[in-house]
């Protein structure tokens, strides 16, 4: 099941499934172990667990009335059901988790009008039912960042199983590339990102749909070979073992660099930076890096790359030199909030 | 080996819903194995009534967390029982069709926080008690579009807590460019998440005012304070307001770049007008908020800032800064 979140057996989660578990097989009498196992959206080895537990479990003070509940491996059979077994409401962190998700994927703008609709009566009719217990979901909020009309193309695209050209703007580059993609899927996660099979470097690329200049849906079919999909869960994109090695020294106020780039290491320094080391397998496109930096932070391996960014600002700076030195006296630098103020737009550390 | 504790809690959990009066502490003692076996059938050796007790507490705290409403009541002769009634307990009727079924599946699995991620799928196995429609597997009905949502900070859950129970909490905050952190102790009001990453909105106890702090800021862990707010929970609270003004993105005027042609795309996208000069440069107006001028040296020797003064010496300032090395 792609992308599904792993998580730990655990023993709330557990108990809260089996509560469920007996109503839905009371109104189900032979239910299959597949078919139960897809509703709930667990693996059949964790029903199957939860039917060893179920017969130990008695509905009634002082023992006696066990739920007779068994299975042949194919279908469940509850043979003394009982009416405790009756549709519990929802918890307050239930109610909240589902509307806090449900009202953050309704905002996705390239979400298919129909889809929205069924989310949006879904929601207040679960809204109705949950009661008190949806009061606290008001203070948990989510917005996905995703550009409406090239959503709507590439969801398209996805579903004829067409091929997409695409102009990219590639951040580390600074430049505007076509590419003819053929896309796997999308996802939200903070951004809007298409995983796709790039035709023109003959492997998988992640697509920031911000960084999409223009789209076109060509009229020949998307045809991506058979690949493996991956865990998106911890990072869209890990750096590989074999990929150059980056050292960043930062003050204070470069730290953010640790929140926005995926880093082996970060080590504190005594004057309350960071030592970071990181691995990309471009390491000139962290220039830019180094630029935005200013006085927070530099450089410190690869030198080459240390190199190239004193000269790109050495470059630069030749613009101002000239009749217009007045702009070089010594002025108050704008106060700073308390916000991501270094952290840059749209930069994530993420490839492509 | 001891017995589990999903099937000490569903033992629990049946035994409330299925009486009709209310049982004691020694009743439900008695009735279920895994007490029994833990702690013997009565009170028998010294100390397990303690642990008894403890072990109890947890269980109903745990049960109510599941969404279980348990009456505690007393009777004439001072004795205190339990029962978890079934008109508070069930779930009021709710038909989905099988449109909104799939749509609720799509949301349910979004979360990849663990706690969420499980009251979110409990939340859907109850509908599914209930008779929520399955004809489409709401697992793959989707399977081009992929919403997740990222919480990478470990101070998420005690906050989402604390903001669901009102509870103030305590905490060592690094602000953008301190050095160091420092203790704030904050009621807090909401939290957001915005563009993958998570912000807390609340009443600054010791600045006496609203404030906003990033989650991955917060170092150490999270406390609770007793006590109730001091300060009244706003109506609506903006966190996305304050946030999007740090990124700069409120911007209320303009700057004046030259941008060498072909690069800087982004620039491009944002500009508000664009002229050629035909020397291999252009000419863009662009929105000046917080932070452009980090934003503007990333482009190093490819764009000239040419008005404001104040932002021009920013940036000078901050390419001097890498020169230097």
């Amino acid at each position: 099941m792609v992308g599904k979140p792993a998580r730990p057996a655990n023993a709330i989660d557990q108990t809260r499934r089996m509560l469920s578990l007996v109503t839905y097989l009371r109104e189900r009498p032979g239910a299959r172990v597949e078919d139960v196992a897809r509703a709930f959206g667990i693996t059949e080895d964790e029903l199957i667990s939860d039917l060893d537990v179920l017969p130990l479990c008695g509905t009634s003070f002082r023992g006696g009335d066990l739920l007779d509940i068994d299975t042949d491996g194919d279908r469940i059979w509850w043979h003394n059901p009982d009416d405790v077994a009756e549709p519990l409401r929802l918890a307050a962190d239930e109610a909240t988790a589902l509307l806090v998700a449900a009202r953050a994927v309704s905002t996705l703008p390239g979400l298919r009008e129909g889809d929205r609709q069924a989310l949006l009566r879904a929601t207040a009719k679960v809204e109705a039912a949950a009661g008190e217990a949806a009061g606290a979901s008001s203070r948990l909020s989510v917005t996905f960042e995703s550009e409406g009309g090239v959503f709507a193309d590439v969801d398209r695209a996805i579903s004829e199983r067409r091929r997409l050209w695409i102009r990219y703007y590639s951040p580390a580059r600074d430049e505007v590339t076509e590419r003819e993609i053929d896309p796997i899927r999308l996802v939200s996660v903070g951004h809007t990102y298409v995983e796709a099979w790039c035709r023109r470097s003959e492997a998988r690329r992640t697509f920031r749909l911000d960084r999409v200049a223009e789209i076109k849906i060509l009229d020949e079919p998307s045809a991506p070979p058979e690949i493996e999909l991956r865990d998106l869960s911890e990072a869209l994109v890990q750096p590989a073992a074999e990929d150059p090695e980056v050292v960043v020294e930062v003050g204070p106020g470069g730290r953010w660099v640790a929140e926005y780039y995926p880093h082996d290491s970060a080590d504190e320094l005594p004057d309350g930076g960071l030592c970071i080391t990181l691995r990309t397998p471009d390491p000139t496109s962290l220039r830019r890096l180094a630029l935005r930096l200013g006085r927070d932070g530099r450089i410190v391996s690869p030198q080459d790359l240390a190199d190239s960014a004193r000269q790109a600002a050495r470059e630069a700076l030749a613009a101002y030199d000239g009749p217009q030195t007045a702009y070089d006296e010594p002025h108050l630098r704008r106060g700073e909030s308390a916000g991501p103020s270094g952290a840059p737009h749209g930069v994530d550390g993420r490839r492509v | 080996m001891a017995i589990a504790k999903a099937e000490r809690l569903m033992n629990l959990a049946l035994c409330l819903l299925g009486t009709r009066r209310p049982l004691s502490k020694r009743e439900l003692r008695q009735s279920i194995e895994a007490y029994v076996e833990a702690f013997g059938p009565d009170r028998s050796a010294a100390g397990s009534d303690d642990s008894f007790n403890r072990m109890f507490e947890r269980d109903k705290d745990d049960l109510r967390e599941l969404g279980l409403v348990i009456e505690t009541v007393e009777n004439l002769d001072g004795d205190v029982g339990y029962l978890a009634r079934r008109d508070s307990n069930r779930l009021p009727p709710i038909t989905l069709d099988a449109e909104e079924a799939a749509a609720l599946g799509l949301a349910a699995k979004v979360w990849q926080q663990a706690r969420l991620a499980g009251a979110a799928s409990g939340a859907l196995q109850k509908l599914r008690a209930a008779g929520l429609p399955e004809d489409v597997d709401p697992y793959e009905a989707h399977g081009a579009l992929e919403p997740r949502i990222p919480v990478h900070e470990a101070a998420f859950e005690p906050l989402m807590l604390a903001c669901r129970d009102r509870r103030a909490v305590a905490f060592e905050y690094r602000k953008a460019n301190a050095a160091h952190p420092e203790p704030r102790t904050v009621e807090p009001w909401a939290l957001e998440c915005w563009r993958g990453h998570w912000y807390l909105a609340g009443w600054d106890r010791g600045r006496g005012a609203e404030r906003v702090f990033r989650l991955s800021r917060i170092t150490g862990r999270v406390r609770t304070r007793s006590g109730t707010f001091t300060a009244e929970v706003p109506d609506v609270v903006t966190v996305r307001e304050t946030v999007a003004s740090w990124a700069g993105e409120t911007a209320d005027r303009s700057a004046l770049i030259r941008l060498r042609t072909g690069s800087g795309y982004p620039l491009r996208a944002k500009a508000t007008a664009v002229r050629e000069l035909g020397d291999g440069w252009d000419e863009l107006e662009i929105p000046y908020g917080h932070g452009l001028d980090a934003w503007l040296v990333e482009f190093g020797p490819d764009v000239v800032v040419l008005d404001p003064a104040e932002l021009r010496a920013d940036v000078v300032d901050r390419l001097r800064a890498v020169a230097k090395g």
